[in-house]
């Protein structure tokens, strides 16, 4: 890539020593030719391309900045970390991605199945139903099932003061402090990405392959296997990617549920303020998601699966029969825990808290600067995403790709991990900056543009080129096209990415946490601070207000998939 | 479609122009700061006078005490002065450190004067000759005043009688070397070593054992205890509520457990009373004025207003602590009061408490090598 801005200059310095001198030497005339080669004859204007590296560097130098300083952090810290504490943690943090990311897939595909593929009674309505757990941030569920199942929580009020329980099991058995109320939570709390890839992918299934395997005598759970699970593995795939990536970048429900990961070590050892242990552990993580991703891409490439569209016909819907009542038993029992049980705790207690005066000055300060911070990332995400997608679509190269991938740093890893980069960054290098919110809503941009891209792409890609050059004949320069042109037909598209970076931003925990400047808690660092003192009336009108925020672009996701 | 892009755009752009203009008035007050400051605080508020008439500037407070403690003391400040306080709750001592080059706090106050001493000693602090420190005992603030303690606690037993006798309880905190103590109904809860009061404890027990025996009694401990919490709130609440017999907290969480509406029958224990034992383990909260912090004429009023006798009172507030000042007249609720003990008739650990920041530093090496400082349960 350096050597690619150097062409650049070069070829800029040529074009402007154009007037004056005609034969310059060979060599130039050489790095033009790769030059447009590269850009396949269609290089973008310098002015844009110097916008997307811009953006490509905000969105990785904190990273870059982590990996860097871990490897100054001196070897006795090194193998002091890798005898002690590594090996432990990588532990915790592989059997819980690996369990959570297991059972979650099983439940998604069931749950996917038993709803698209069914007469399960009321289907059109589980469908967006058993998606609705996306709207509840995991760290809130924790607080909810702490409350109803915790040491002091009301099952074990009920245990307690039932005889006959206590008398054939003894004490109250359930410990929500441990390995099993962590997997517990992140798998109620995670099972819909699963659900509403796999829900999409079986909904396009032809009917033709599953007719030629009946015809062959298979039995419908022989098809399930032998046909449609097949079918359905890049979407299981997909799902489980981001369900592994999830789990090891959450930080809230995990911290509450006293277990420790890499990430909530990462936070504690900065909270610790031993930074140089905190960029070790870091790196390993790091490391542990690209080794996820990597993953990802090679069994994508490997697998590829072909449906014939020009005979497609619609899935047929399969009779339960007598298993209707265990498969109804199944999605209630899903959607009551992961649902109807979290929320009406948290109507329970904001009615309590409500009337106790929660909703105070203090309340709707803390929602307004959330508002305040969140409402600034997404509007920065959607006017740093145009440059990018712009480029990406239209001059497709090496470079573009590049810096593509380059935004999805901070989206796929961690959010400790930005926010530590930030901390030296800005604290070192940037102090104006450092401590005012300027730096959380950078740190959102730096976490979620991605999402504002992903959507801004899908509209783009809609827009033909051919839509571009014809205004471009029309002598519109490229910049006024952009505006004119370009951006009044993708402003749907951009503006939902918008209101996804909004919902994430208003969510987010642990950058917040580290970030926050003094005097500025948001709604989630309330949520956090206040239900670890079980001070459950004051954090549960926060908690349902950042449920309820987060249902406005369900809406839009569900239509995505 | 023309119309409807600019109508868009404009509104755009108002939003981040309603946006920049929002922030841009909190960022002048923040950066703005610190050079009226230094001439004097009666300038700093002609000079602000024009955007909000109420304002007399800032200050800002970083604390590592519970929120719920002092909160009320900073919105009463605010309330005397005019002076807007920003708060950074949950703080960290060692945050001070890594803005040395970018202070940003004018004030910091702690639940462990060791930590304040530690900023003290790595010269993070000032001296200031402040009205009405005379008030605070020589043993109870640095020689040159940068930090001083209000209120006392000492470390101690929470215990929960429904599940254990006052007789069964170990007296001793050497007895928990016995693993016999896991075995009690529910078990014992301590905390993260992440913790400040954690902190200071090993702190003592460092000056009193040595390193080796300390690394051992914090081995065993993390072996044994039933859980491991990130603050002593969960503790006095888990134990109040009988999930475990004990746990190991400063005594003003027994003081604050005695006041819930239930789940209050528990009693407590001062550890290592008898007479050849090392007296209980003692500690401070207080504050310390940060050197070169931003508005430091309005530090310096802060901490003055927070000596006067009636603001040392409400420093205690709802922690129920023991005031250094107890003539001061600190009233506690009914159920409290019969369960004070005051401070001048325990027998207390000799280490003298300001002596706590020489062992921070290497405290936090020896929980770190433990891995305590990682561990919940």
């Amino acid at each position: 890539m350096k050597n690619d801005s150097k062409n650049k200059s070069q070829l800029n310095n040529n074009q402007n020593a154009k007037v004056g001198e005609k034969n310059s030497p060979t060599i130039l005339h050489f790095f033009r030719k790769k030059w447009f080669d590269s850009w396949q004859g269609n290089p973008p204007g310098s002015g844009l391309l110097l916008l997307g590296m811009i953006v490509a560097a905000i969105m990785s130098i904190p990273i870059i900045y982590v990996v860097w300083r871990s490897l100054f952090a001196g070897v006795d810290r090194w193998k002091r970390l890798l005898d002690g504490r590594i090996p432990e943690l990588l532990w915790n943090t592989f059997s819980l991605t690996f369990a959570v990311t297991a059972c979650a897939v099983i439940i998604g595909v069931t749950l996917a199945w038993i709803v698209v593929r069914t007469d399960l009674p009321g289907r059109k309505y589980w469908q967006w139903l058993l998606a609705l757990p996306l709207v509840i941030p995991p760290y809130v569920g924790a607080v909810t099932y702490i409350i109803v199942f915790g040491p002091s929580g009301w099952v074990r009020n009920i245990w307690r003061d039932t005889p006959w329980l206590v008398d054939t099991f003894g004490n109250y058995p359930l410990n929500i402090y441990s390995f099993w109320g962590v997997f517990f939570v992140l798998t109620m709390f995670t099972y819909p990405y699963v659900y509403l890839i796999a829900s999409a992918s079986l909904r396009k299934m032809n009917r033709n392959f599953e007719e030629v395997a009946r015809s062959q005598g298979m039995t419908t759970s022989q098809i399930f296997w032998k046909v449609n699970l097949p079918f359905l593995r890049p979407a299981i795939g997909a799902g489980a990617i981001l369900i592994s990536l999830y789990v090891l970048s959450d930080f809230g429900a995990i911290a509450m549920l006293r277990y420790v990961t890499f990430t909530a070590a990462i936070y504690f050892q900065r909270a610790g303020f031993d930074t140089a242990s905190a960029s070790v552990l870091s790196l390993v993580l790091i490391i542990l998601t690209v080794g996820i991703l990597w993953i990802e891409a090679r069994t994508r490439k490997k697998n590829k699966y072909y449906q014939t569209s020009n005979t497609f016909r619609e899935p047929d819907i399969l009779k339960l029969g007598k298993w209707k009542p265990w498969a109804i038993l199944y999605v209630v029992g899903v959607f009551f825990v992961s649902v109807v049980l979290p929320i009406s705790v948290l109507v329970y207690w904001s009615n309590i808290g409500i009337r106790m005066g929660a909703l105070d000055e203090r309340f709707f300060s803390f929602a307004w600067n959330s508002l305040k911070v969140s409402g600034l990332a997404a509007i920065l995400c959607m006017l740093l995403a145009l440059p990018i997608i712009y480029l990406k679509t239209r001059y497709p190269s090496t470079i573009t790709t590049i810096i593509d991938k380059l935004c999805y740093a901070g989206y796929a890893l961690p959010g400790v991990i930005v926010a530590l980069g930030f901390v030296f960054i800005f604290n070192n290098h940037i102090p104006a900056l450092y401590s005012t919110f300027y730096m959380v809503a950078l740190a959102f941009v730096v976490r979620f543009l991605p999402q504002a891209m992903q959507a801004g792409e899908a509209s783009l890609s809609l827009v033909s080129p051919r839509i571009d050059e014809a205004a471009r004949s029309l002598g519109y320069p490229p910049w006024k096209i952009m505006f004119k042109v370009i951006l009044p037909t993708i402003l749907p598209g951009v503006l939902a990415g918008g209101a996804l970076v909004f919902v994430s931003s208003i969510k987010e925990l642990p950058a917040t946490l580290m970030l926050r400047p003094p005097g500025f808690d948001t709604l989630a660092v309330r949520v956090y601070f206040e239900a670890s003192e079980a001070i459950y009336h004051l954090a549960a009108p926060a908690a349902l207000l950042l449920v309820i925020v987060s249902i406005i672009p369900l809406r839009y996701l569900l239509k995505k998939y | 479609m023309n119309k409807t892009l600019k109508a868009i755009l404009f509104a755009i752009l108002a939003l981040g122009l309603v946006f920049a203009a929002g922030c841009g008035n909190n960022e002048d007050e923040n950066t703005a700061e610190p050079d009226p400051s230094e001439v004097g605080s009666g300038q700093d508020e002609q000079q602000t006078d024009e955007e909000v008439v109420e304002l007399d500037g800032e200050i800002v407070v970083y604390s590592a005490r519970n929120e719920r403690f002092v909160q009320a003391l900073l919105d009463k400040f605010t309330a005397d002065t005019g002076i807007e306080v920003q708060a950074l709750h949950d703080a960290n001592p060692l945050q001070v450190v890594e803005e040395a080059n970018n202070v940003r706090a004018d004030v910091f106050i702690s639940n462990d004067l060791g930590a304040l001493g530690y900023l003290h000693m790595e010269g993070l602090l000032q001296g200031y000759d402040f009205d009405g420190i005379d008030s605070i005992p020589a043993d109870f603030r640095a020689d040159d005043n940068a930090y001083f303690a209000i209120s006392a606690r000492s470390r101690g037993f929470i215990y929960n009688k429904d599940m254990i006798t006052e007789d069964e309880m170990p007296k001793s905190i050497e007895e928990l070397f016995d693993p016999k103590w896991a075995d009690v109904e529910g078990g014992y809860a301590i905390t993260r070593g992440g913790n400040g009061g954690m902190i200071g404890h090993i702190s003592a027990l460092r000056y009193e054992w040595g390193d080796e025996k300390t690394a051992e009694w914090i081995e065993v401990v993390s072996e044994n205890a039933a859980a491991i919490t990130q603050g002593h709130g969960d503790i006095r609440r888990a134990v109040g509520a009988g999930e475990h017999s004990f746990g190991l907290v400063n005594n003003y969480y027994f003081h604050q457990q005695l006041v819930e509406p239930d789940n209050n029958n528990v009693g407590f224990i001062y550890l290592d009373q008898e007479a050849d034992q090392m007296g209980v383990v003692a500690n401070a909260a207080g504050a310390g004025l940060v050197k070169d912090g931003p508005n430091q004429e309005n530090a310096i009023a802060f901490i003055e207003w927070l000596l006067l006798p009636e603001n040392q009172v409400m420093f205690v507030g709802e922690s129920l602590e023991l005031l250094i000042n107890s003539d001061y007249g600190a009233s506690y609720p009914a159920e409290v009061e019969p369960h004070i003990v005051d401070f001048n008739d325990l027998k207390v650990q000799d280490m003298p408490i300001k002596e706590l920041g020489n062992y921070f530093q290497d405290t936090r090496a020896l929980i770190e090598q433990s891995g305590l400082d990682l561990e919940l349960r």
